[in-house]
């Protein structure tokens, strides 16, 4: 065994200079705040509008259900960090209420109830996590972090959208 | 972003016509103009969504509760709603219960 590793092939670069920080209030007030935040990463990253619009839309789900289930409308923030790097943007949002999974609280909509027979919500998550091409999540120091990222189209094979 | 609503009786439908964005923070003003389409009593209900550039599951709820308010057989079509937003739609599964057409 070696302690040597060969150089690291140069993988795409998420290294640039962050695209910044946006702290807002956690209410839908802040909802265009954050959504400017988010357009102007994907046009750093040079992602289409397509593309641009899956990263806002999960961006925005993800913000909403911070304001109405995390910190349950009371007052709390919300932090929205974003990065482009070439044909793809990433975005952290971080908020301290308390810890959620988006992963585990996602529940695919119940499309075989006619409307008038659903529960209302649950959706949202849904729609987040199938309109990025990565997600994860973390609880750190009592701080959610949900990480997403969204190729530009025909950068990298994206899994099918529903 | 703000969402502009408005609200007009053609023969036996009324039309709803949306222009903006539609997120949880502008939906209730949708909400409050669904209230008022169901007390007409047409036989169709049209929400016109060309103007409509961006649509978060907030509207999605806004058509659920359409469809709950309104009569069971009047129909609801949305019309005009762009590749996206009829892609949310579709996710939901709300077009089987939701009339989606180019016009």
């Amino acid at each position: 065994m070696s302690d040597s590793h060969p150089p690291r092939k140069a993988r795409t670069p998420l290294t640039e200079p962050a695209a910044g920080e946006l702290q807002v209030p956690a209410s839908f007030g802040s909802l265009a705040a954050i959504a400017s935040f988010v357009q102007a990463v994907a046009g750093r990253a040079g992602l289409d509008r397509r593309a641009a619009y899956r990263l806002r839309l999960a961006v925005d789900e993800l913000a909403t259900n911070i304001v109405m289930h995390g910190y349950r409308g009371g007052d709390g923030r919300i932090t929205v960090r974003g990065r482009s790097g070439p044909g793809r943007a990433r975005i952290v949002v971080e908020d301290s209420a308390p810890e959620f999974d988006p992963v585990a609280g996602c529940l695919p909509p119940a499309t075989e109830l006619p409307p008038e027979q659903r529960r209302i919500g649950g959706l949202g998550i849904h729609l987040a996590l199938t309109s990025v091409d990565e997600f994860s999540y973390v609880r750190h120091d009592g701080r959610n972090i949900s990480t997403l990222t969204v190729q530009a189209e025909g950068t990298d094979p994206c899994p099918p959208l529903p | 972003m703000p969402l502009s609503v408005s609200l007009s009786i053609e023969g036996d439908t009324t039309v709803i016509e949306l222009t903006g964005e539609l997120d949880a923070g502008t939906a209730p003003d949708f909400h409050q103009t669904i209230e008022k389409a169901a007390g007409h009593g047409t036989a169709t209900v049209e929400i016109n969504m060309a103007g409509v550039g961006y649509m978060a599951s907030a509207g999605l709820r806004s058509l659920v509760f359409a469809r709950q308010k309104v009569a069971s057989n009047v129909t609801i079509k949305v019309t005009g709603a762009s590749e996206p937003v009829v892609r949310t739609i579709r996710t939901a599964g709300l077009d089987r219960s939701i009339v989606l057409t180019d016009e």
